[in-house]
């Protein structure tokens, strides 16, 4: 259940985010737009660097900083619903 | 008749633009990618006895603005206080909408909810309930389909029922014990400025200063309570608290969502395995390239009929207007040389304009145009550029006015005034009809392939103008991208036959003004002084090209040249308009094609080396007008004229001087 940085996961792969490590107005961003601890992206493609991620069905694309910055739980994967807690 | 003003807001993309046009009959641009509307618009609808102000806001994902778009949304819901807000819901996306819910409910304005795209969510099996909505966040919701039209009346009776209930209570988030003392206290010291308080809703913009909004900081700079304000402000942990409020936000939502939308789980579907295929690493840039070279070989292909079908509809009239040999000869000059000459020459070229916007919309509706801008994101990062910046580029292959205020959605200041200097450099509808006359008549077996290297020849010198304004004038790093990636719609030939025709019938519309007058005042100056020959070197027009021309003269570009080059600064179709006026001095029959291959002065070389002057050398006045508004200087706006004609005459110079010698090597 080690976090590591979303840009680490491989296509295809699912994961929670634990925690977003960036500046303030862009930690609001990121929570306006669906990124924020708790929510489950699932990584579309990620071989230039920067990647698409998709989250709560909306797809964002995220240059590779800002990948490193959002943690991820890559074992959450066996959890079957978003909202069971 | 009562008067009302309701404003469409809500995320990038959910169709609040398609809303406003089916609710007041406006044709405002509408597109799949997130963006679109940058800018507040208005418009009237009628309901009974009440007259409807509806203003379409641009797209924001919450209250705090990142860019300048997003102010606008922001200021008018907060400053203008419209008399209901619609918030506009994409439905196949529910979730992520709540967001922007929480902090409009916190503001307290009378809220109406439009679960738009309401269709598709049931298509795809999304149950949203739409009365457990209304009780658990208190708002009314509508089902609507704004592309259909459908729901949109219910909707406004209902932003009308919602603006006569009153009082409207600030539906609240608890926040917590420790966060609702801060806002308390924040609250009591907002209170102690009646002024303010009554400008603002105290507990939300105590919420949104502890959020660290700097814009509603400002806001409250000069009242008298500002002191105490900032001062309680200094002893909470904003970082602390800003990510502490977020995460309440998404528990509420998360303990709501099940109760009102049970299937809105999203599973991956087909347009994972679209997106990994266009933007692989390897063949992403391919592709789109291969998409643009089809572009311009199918603009070719397609408009030709068109083309000689206008063609001989005007050689028909040049001959029956000489055959008639009406009186007096100077209105016939006028007629002939003047209007058919100048403005026929231009109007030949529509059908290529218009394919080129309707190719061009296809790209735009159906999601492709984001991802263009990842694709060349490592590139354009490489340079200094963040990967949105490609979409203004885009878009400006249609027309650099709308291309430049596009820029709007570009967050850092640096980033955006590079975009929008850069953005002169992309090839508009305006200089296709020069490329396909002068391709047309030197280069007739690979007109397409020339005109695509031209398009390409824009974006390079673009990108390297970007590189160079980023290690010298402005310098910085580019924001990090952040952007979301449309879903792929399968774009239906009705809707992208209406957005050609809307940005096509701006240039039918040019051409009935500016070029028209344009067409008319070259030939003016080739007639007068009254008395001389047609168009020679006597005329004012021949005067005034013999004293540009040793401008020119390096380039090889004769006289007529540079009077069509000065007369198209109004407007790049006029350089073809002028030379259809200016060429129009041979024989009656002889077409403005067969005219240009005759001159002795103009060979493949010389007319290639002019294209890419035209291309490059500087925005029209439209353009500059937008670039002075959006960077808020002359400065810039001249600047961009500078730059563009010393780039511009660097080139063709290269070209004039090196492609002989290097052909003649072979």
């Amino acid at each position: 259940m080690a976090a590591l940085p979303l840009l680490f996961l491989s296509p295809g792969a699912e994961a929670t985010v634990t925690d977003v490590r960036a500046g303030h107005g862009m930690l609001c961003r990121l929570a306006a737009m669906g990124i924020h601890p708790d929510s489950r992206v699932s990584v579309v493609c990620s071989d230039r660097g920067s990647l698409i991620v998709s989250v709560a069905g909306s797809r964002y694309a995220l240059s590779r900083g800002m990948a490193m910055k959002i943690l991820v739980n890559s074992a959450g994967g066996s959890i079957p619903c978003r909202f069971s807690k | 008749m009562k008067k009302i003003r309701i404003a469409l807001a809500g995320n990038p993309n959910v169709g609040k633009s398609t809303i406003f046009n089916a609710l007041t009959g406006s044709r405002q641009h509408v597109g799949n990618w997130p963006g679109v509307t940058v800018e507040k618009k208005s418009g009237y609808a009628r309901l009974g006895e009440y007259e409807i102000e509806i203003v379409d806001l641009p797209g924001t994902y919450s209250l705090t603005a990142y860019s300048l778009d997003e102010v606008v949304a922001r200021d008018f819901i907060v400053e203008e206080k419209p008399d209901v807000v619609v918030h506009v819901v994409d439905a196949t996306n529910f979730e992520r909408n709540l967001y922007l819910t929480t902090q409009l409910m916190e503001l307290g304005v009378p809220l109406v909810m439009a679960l738009n795209m309401a269709d598709m969510a049931e298509k795809a099996g999304t149950m949203i309930n739409r009365s457990s909505i209304k009780k658990f966040f208190e708002v009314p919701v509508v089902r609507t389909v704004g592309s259909k039209g459908e729901g949109l009346d219910e909707l406004l009776r209902t932003a009308i029922l919602e603006s006569e209930t009153s009082p409207h209570h600030e539906h609240a988030i608890g926040y917590g014990d420790a966060i609702e003392r801060s806002i308390s206290d924040l609250g009591a010291a907002i209170g102690s400025d009646p002024a303010l308080a009554a400008r603002y809703p105290p507990r939300w913009l105590a919420i949104r200063l502890l959020e660290g909004d700097e814009n509603v900081k400002d806001k409250i700079r000069d009242s008298p309570a500002a002191q105490k304000i900032l001062a309680l402000l200094e002893q909470s942990d904003l970082d602390r608290t800003e990510a502490a409020m977020a995460d309440r936000r998404y528990e509420v939502i998360a303990a709501l969502l099940p109760q009102v939308c049970t299937t809105c789980v999203k599973e991956m579907n087909s347009s994972d395995i679209i997106d990994q295929v266009i933007t692989n690493r390897y063949v992403g840039i391919p592709i789109f390239l291969a998409l643009m070279w089809g572009a311009f070989q199918l603009t070719f292909a397609v408009a030709t009929p068109f083309m000689t079908a206008i063609d001989e509809l005007f050689a028909y009239c040049a001959t029956a207007l000489a055959e008639s040999g009406a009186e007096p000869a100077w209105l016939m000059s006028l007629l002939g040389d003047g209007i058919i000459g100048g403005l026929g020459s231009v109007i030949i070229f529509l059908p290529n304009i218009f394919i080129l916007l309707f190719l061009l919309s296809l790209l735009e509706d159906s999601g492709y145009l984001a991802r263009a801008a990842f694709v060349m994101d490592r590139l354009m990062y490489a340079i200094g550029l963040p990967g949105k910046s490609f979409i203004p580029m885009l878009i400006g292959f249609g027309c650099n006015v709308p291309a430049i205020m596009a820029t709007r959605t570009i967050e850092d200041k640096n980033d955006r005034l590079i975009t929008i200097l850069i953005n002169p450099f992309m090839s508009c509808g305006a200089r296709l009809p020069v490329f396909v006359l002068l391709a047309g008549v030197f280069f007739p077996a690979n007109a397409g392939n020339v005109v695509f290297v031209l398009y390409v020849l824009g974006i390079v010198v673009a990108i390297a103008s970007a590189w160079l304004f980023r290690k010298t004038l402005l310098p910085g790093r580019p924001a990090p991208f952040l952007m979301e990636m449309p879903p792929y719609r399968l774009p239906t030939f009705f809707t992208s036959v209406r957005h050609m025709w809307d940005r096509g019938y701006m240039y039918i519309r040019k051409a009935g003004g500016i070029i028209l007058a344009g067409a008319l005042i070259v030939w003016f100056l080739a007639t007068f002084p009254y008395g001389v020959e047609y168009g020679s070197a006597d005329s004012y027009a021949g005067m005034l090209g013999h004293l540009l021309q040793p401008l020119f003269a390096p380039l090889g570009f004769d006289w007529k040249i540079a009077v069509a080059l000065l007369f198209g600064f109004i407007a790049k179709e006029i350089v073809v308009g002028s030379l259809g006026v200016l060429y129009g001095a041979g024989e009656d029959e002889e077409t403005l094609s067969a005219a240009l291959l005759a001159d002795p002065s103009l060979g493949p070389v010389t007319a290639f080396a002019l294209m890419v002057f035209v291309l490059l050398y500087m925005p029209c006045i439209a353009a500059l007008a937008v670039i002075k508004k959006e960077t808020g200087s002359w400065k810039w706006a001249l600047f961009s004229v500078g730059y563009g004609i010393a780039v511009a005459y660097i080139l063709a110079l290269v070209i004039v001087h090196t492609v002989p010698v290097l052909s003649g090597g072979i």
